[in-house]
C-alpha cells in the first residue's frame, strides 16, 4: 500500500509539470520511499493516477528501473527524481551541450552548469550527477533530483529555461555567462538561506 | 499612514491576484519575481519572500518604507528585491505599481545583455522606447538597484542583466501590460534574428535546435 501522502505529491507535482508544459514522451517521477520508491508506470505525466504508481522495491533488477535504483541507493540526499523531455531541453541534450549558469536563478538552483552525459547509460548518467542535482541525458531529457518533490520539480522548470534562454541565445550573439565564483555565491546564498524559506512554507502550507 | 483601510486591502488583493495572473500568463516562475504597489509617497506593498502565489494571501503582503526599505510592517518578511521597488517608487513619483520578474524570453535579452529596439508602436506606447539592460549585480546588491534605476531613466521597463525584466506603471493593469508587451516583443526579435543568421524566412523551434546544434553542439 503507497503512502497517501506521497501519491497526492507525486499527482500534484505532475499536474504542475503539465501546466508549465514539463513534459515530453518517457517523462518519469519518483519518490523514496522506506522500502525503494513510488514511481509512475510509464504513463505520461498528464495520465497519472493512483492506479499508475507503483512501489519499486530497493534493489530491483528490471532493466526499465535501473537508473532510478541506481541513483537512489548512491545519492542518499536525493528522496525525489523527475526526468522530464520538454523541447528546449531535449534540443540542448541531443547537442550534447553542457548548459552554463546564463540566468542567476540557474546558478542559485542548478548551479555553476549542467552537464549532458556521454550516453544514457546508468553508469555515465551517475557519472554526469556527481556532486550536482541534475544532468541531461544524451539524446534524452532532464534529469532533475531534490531532497523534495518540490526541490526536484523547480530544478526542472529552472533548467528548461535554462536551456531555453542558452538556445535562444544562440541566434542573437550568445549569452553572457555568470562567472563561476558569482554563480557559487549564488548557490550558496540559495542553498542555506532561500530554500529553507521556501521549504518552511511549503511545509506550513502541507502540514508536514 | 494616509490611506484609508479599505483601500490596503483592496491593493493586497491586487498584489496577490498579479501574483496569481502573473503564474498563469506564465510570465512567473515558482516562487520568483515579485510585485509591489504603492500606498503612499513612502510606503509600499510588496510580496514576501520566498512564498508561492498559489499560496500567498493578501494578509501575507508587508509594507515597506519606500524611503527605508530595511524598515517593514505587517504580513511576512518582505523580498530582498524591495530595495528595487522601493528605488523606483522614490525615483519615479508617477509610478503606483512594480513588476519583476523572469519570463522566458525576457531573459534570453537579459543574458544576452542586449538592448531590445522598440518592436511595435505598442511597445513605443507602453514603454516609451527601447529596452535597456541595467548593470550586472548579484541580486539583492546596490549594484543590481543602482543598474535598474538608470536603465529605467525614461522608460517603464528595463531588463537586469542575466537575471530578468522591470516593469512599471501608473497602475498594476499598466504594469502588467507593459510585461506583457516586453514578452511579446522579446520573443518577436529573438525569431527575426534566428531567420536573420539562418537565412530562412520561415522561423521554426525546430530551425534554431538545428542551428544551435551546430554552433554549439559537440
Amino acid at each position: 500500500m503507497i503512502d497517501a501522502k506521497t501519491t497526492a505529491a507525486i499527482r500534484d507535482y505532475a499536474a504542475r509539470a503539465v501546466e508549465e508544459k514539463l513534459y515530453g514522451s518517457g517523462d518519469v517521477i519518483a519518490m523514496r520511499t522506506k522500502n525503494g520508491f513510488v514511481v509512475n508506470d510509464g504513463c505520461a505525466l498528464s495520465e497519472i493516477d493512483d492506479s499508475r504508481l507503483i512501489e519499486v522495491a530497493a534493489g530491483d533488477t528490471r532493466p526499465e528501473y535501473a537508473l532510478l535504483t541506481a541513483l537512489f541507493a548512491a545519492r542518499e540526499d536525493i528522496n525525489a527524481v523527475m526526468i522530464t523531455h520538454p523541447a528546449y531541453v531535449c534540443a540542448a541534450a541531443r547537442a550534447k551541450v553542457t548548459i552554463p549558469a546564463v540566468v542567476d536563478d540557474m546558478a542559485q538552483i542548478v548551479g555553476v552548469n549542467c552537464k549532458t552525459s556521454r550516453s544514457d547509460s546508468v553508469s555515465d548518467v551517475l557519472a554526469a550527477m556527481k556532486g550536482r542535482n541534475s544532468c541531461l541525458i544524451a539524446g534524452g531529457g532532464a534529469l532533475t533530483t531534490g531532497r523534495t518533490l518540490d526541490e526536484a520539480y523547480t530544478c526542472a522548470l529552472v533548467l528548461d529555461k535554462a536551456a531555453h534562454v542558452y538556445i535562444c541565445g544562440s541566434a542573437i550573439g550568445g549569452c553572457r555567462i555568470i562567472n563561476t565564483l558569482e554563480a557559487k555565491l549564488m548557490r550558496f546564498v540559495y542553498k542555506k538561506k532561500y530554500s529553507k524559506t521556501n521549504q518552511k512554507n511549503i511545509s506550513e502550507r502541507e502540514g508536514d | 499612514m494616509a490611506w484609508r483601510p479599505e483601500e490596503e486591502a483592496r491593493l493586497r488583493q491586487v498584489i496577490k491576484d498579479s501574483g496569481v495572473a502573473l503564474l498563469k500568463e506564465n510570465l512567473v516562475q515558482g516562487t520568483w519575481g515579485n510585485t509591489a504597489v504603492r500606498l503612499d509617497e513612502d510606503h509600499m506593498l510588496v510580496t514576501p519572500t520566498g512564498l508561492d502565489y498559489i499560496a500567498l494571501q493578501p494578509e501575507d503582503m508587508p509594507i515597506v518604507k519606500i524611503s527605508d526599505p530595511s524598515v517593514w510592517e505587517k504580513g511576512k518578511k518582505p523580498t530582498s528585491e524591495r530595495k528595487i521597488h522601493a528605488a523606483i517608487m522614490a525615483d519615479r513619483p508617477e509610478i503606483n505599481a512594480t513588476i519583476h520578474s523572469h519570463p522566458v524570453w525576457c531573459s534570453v535579452l537579459a543574458s544576452a545583455r542586449i538592448e531590445l529596439p522598440v518592436m511595435s508602436d505598442e511597445m513605443r506606447r507602453l514603454v516609451g522606447g527601447s529596452a535597456r539592460v541595467g548593470a550586472y549585480g548579484l541580486p539583492g546588491t546596490k549594484k543590481l538597484k543602482n543598474g535598474t534605476v538608470a536603465a529605467m531613466k525614461g522608460r517603464n521597463a528595463c531588463f537586469m542583466a542575466n537575471h530578468g525584466v522591470f516593469c512599471a506603471g501608473k497602475d498594476m493593469d499598466e504594469a502588467f501590460e507593459i510585461i506583457r508587451v516586453m514578452e511579446k516583443s522579446c520573443k518577436q526579435y529573438i525569431e527575426q534574428k534566428t531567420l536573420e543568421a539562418t537565412g530562412q524566412s520561415t522561423y521554426s523551434d525546430e530551425l534554431l535546435f538545428d542551428y544551435f546544434k551546430s554552433k554549439y553542439g559537440a
